[in-house]
């Protein structure tokens, strides 16, 4: 910073300030990321009310119960239907395993059919206590491959499907059912509970 | 929902077949390759950005077997893959497609590279401006490597213009 031995000239002209609207792009290109960040993570994976299969035809399967005797979709068709993927280590279970029994006191022949489907519980005897245990009277089917839970997309119990007669999924809840939940997913099909 | 169950096996096979799951299909060596390669860009649903063959889970595992049936029977990868973003969506493929919002993954760094890009160079280019000697600055312009504040700049030039005899 020393004198300047140049002309005595007059001093150079402030440059023009910023022009107004330029102070207002970082904070705008902020503001647009964190909103396109809030809508993803809002958006989700549309798990509580779409999940992949919703509407399109459900997955037909076969599969054994835990008594011993076979269930598949098919025969169920004409009817809507509740299927619910669980595991007797899955704590969620517990909490909708008596929501579920007293839905399944509403089957009738040509009616409602609740069907459980148990989800990667290598105890069998775990199985059985958990079904004495909330006195689960709809079919509790083996799936020891993961063939039907892969087929429906299932990742983690519970997992519940809302089929309807004509066998199109209409409903999926993910994480537990509450009442309102449960009913939520029962009047896509239409039934009242 | 009772008349739809028929007793058949008993619970002594039901247990065996909850206990052991089924072996995978045979594949040839370029089956298998192939079979691997896809089950790569497969998300395991139940880990942390792992593909289903790097998994230990059960899910991994059966998906795993389930894609090696579906090479033995001679779907495409593409077919392959539908099959699972159809059940699981497209998060399960570790390699999202390219449409849809998905475009935004793929076309985002490279729009805000050239954005970016072009915001540098009409910056360099305008310092550079700045930067050039001009009649009355003096030698305080002729620094390139010159950053100071061009209102500080300006102070210093009305200054040093002042004192001048």
């Amino acid at each position: 910073m020393t004198d300047s031995p140049s002309s005595p000239s007059a001093p150079a002209s402030p440059p023009a300030p910023t022009p107004a609207w330029r102070r207002f792009v970082p904070p705008v290109l902020a503001a647009v990321l964190v909103a396109a960040l809030g809508v993803g993570l809002l958006r989700g994976n549309g798990t509580q009310d779409g999940g992949p299969l919703v509407g399109k035809a459900a997955p037909d399967f076969t599969l054994q119960t835990i008594d011993g005797g076979r269930v598949s979709l098919a025969s169920l068709k004409g009817r809507p239907v509740v299927l619910n993927f669980w595991a007797s280590w899955c704590v969620p279970c517990r909490d909708e395993a008596p929501l579920l029994r007293d839905l399944s006191e509403k089957q009738s022949a040509n009616g409602l059919a609740v069907v459980g489907v148990v989800f990667s519980d290598k105890d069998l005897k775990s199985v059985r206590s958990f079904v004495q245990e909330y006195a689960l009277a709809y079919p509790s089917l083996l799936d020891p491959n993961l063939n039907t839970a892969i087929t429906y997309g299932v990742s983690g119990v519970p997992e519940t499907f809302f089929i309807d007669k004509g066998g199109m999924v209409r409903g999926y809840d993910q994480g537990g059912l509450t009442r309102e939940r449960l009913q939520a997913g029962l009047t896509k099909i239409g039934v009242a509970f | 929902m009772q008349a739809t169950q028929t007793r058949t096996a008993g619970q002594t096979q039901a247990a065996q077949e909850q206990q052991a799951p089924a072996a995978g299909p045979a594949l040839t060596a370029v089956q298998e390759a192939r079979a691997q390669a896809v089950g790569r860009t497969i998300r395991c649903p139940v880990c942390q950005g792992l593909p289903i063959t790097e998994s230990p889970s059960d899910l991994s595992q059966s998906m795993l077997r389930d894609l090696r049936g579906q090479v033995a029977a001679g779907r495409s990868d593409d077919q392959i893959t539908t099959y699972f973003a159809q059940r699981y969506g497209d998060t399960v493929l570790l390699d999202p497609p390219r449409r849809g919002v998905n475009l935004l993954l793929w076309a985002g760094p490279v729009v805000a590279a050239v954005l970016g890009g072009a915001w540098l160079l009409s910056y360099l280019r305008a310092r550079e401006r700045q930067a050039a000697p001009t009649p009355d600055a003096g030698p305080l312009a002729d620094d390139p490597g010159d950053d100071t504040p061009d209102a500080y700049l300006a102070q210093v030039r009305a200054e040093a213009g002042r004192r001048q005899p």
